[in-house]
């Protein structure tokens, strides 16, 4: 990816210094039914919105969508013309392997358990674009050592 | 496709790094051209052939299946 798009390097820990507690938020919402109060907004009776409703699982998804991008677009220190095209060779990964997971689980899970894979999945093509291009430069760099 | 760049590296008395740095790319450019894990594009390769003032076919050579 030509640098137009991307961001200076430091967003790189900000995005991941940010996705852990959003995340930690997310996960204790969903199965503890954490909330914070100051998140809940009541809205008048005639609204075709749920008349009170808690924002919380609305800011602990925009945190972990926003974190992420910011990891995965974050420029390396040096970006040249082979991180640009690891770059596009992870993209393309995250895509075939988010959708094959994504097959795999419509055959799996079901109701409920189906609408937590549909949330993971909000997530997992960032995840899995991060894991495989971060894989890549450090098996490089490994093997720059050896040589 | 093959090329001889870590000989050519070797006869200037040139470090991965040395390299990079000349053409403006990180070493693990450098590094993953000479392990045959990228092909680069033209330019790269012009700008090499430049450096060690050869003709860019007697650097890189294509193998059978390219």
């Amino acid at each position: 990816m030509r640098s137009k798009l991307l961001l200076p390097s430091k967003f790189k820990w900000i995005g991941l210094c940010l996705f852990i507690p959003f995340l930690i938020v997310g996960i204790l919402n969903r199965y503890n039914g954490f909330q914070f109060d100051f998140l809940t907004i009541v809205r008048e009776h005639n609204s075709i919105l749920n008349p009170v409703q808690n924002l919380t699982d609305e800011l602990a998804l925009t945190g972990s969508i926003i974190s992420l991008l910011m990891i995965a677009f974050a420029k390396e220190k040096h970006e040249d013309e082979f991180i640009y095209h690891s770059r596009l060779e992870s993209w393309e990964w995250a895509v075939l392997i988010n959708f094959l997971l994504l097959l795999v689980a419509c055959w799996i899970f079901y109701n409920e358990a189906f609408m937590d894979v549909m949330m993971y999945n909000l997530l997992t093509p960032l995840i899995i674009f991060i894991i495989r291009f971060n894989w890549v430069l450090i098996r490089n760099k490994r093997s720059e050592e050896k040589n | 496709m093959q090329n001889t760049i870590k000989v050519e590296r070797a006869i200037k008395n040139m470090t991965q790094a040395d390299l990079a740095e000349k053409i403006g790319v990180s070493r693990q450019t450098i590094n993953a051209i000479e392990t045959n894990k990228y092909v680069p594009s033209t330019i790269l390769a012009l700008k090499m052939a430049k450096l060690f003032g050869k003709k860019v076919e007697e650097i890189f050579t294509l193998e059978k299946g390219d």
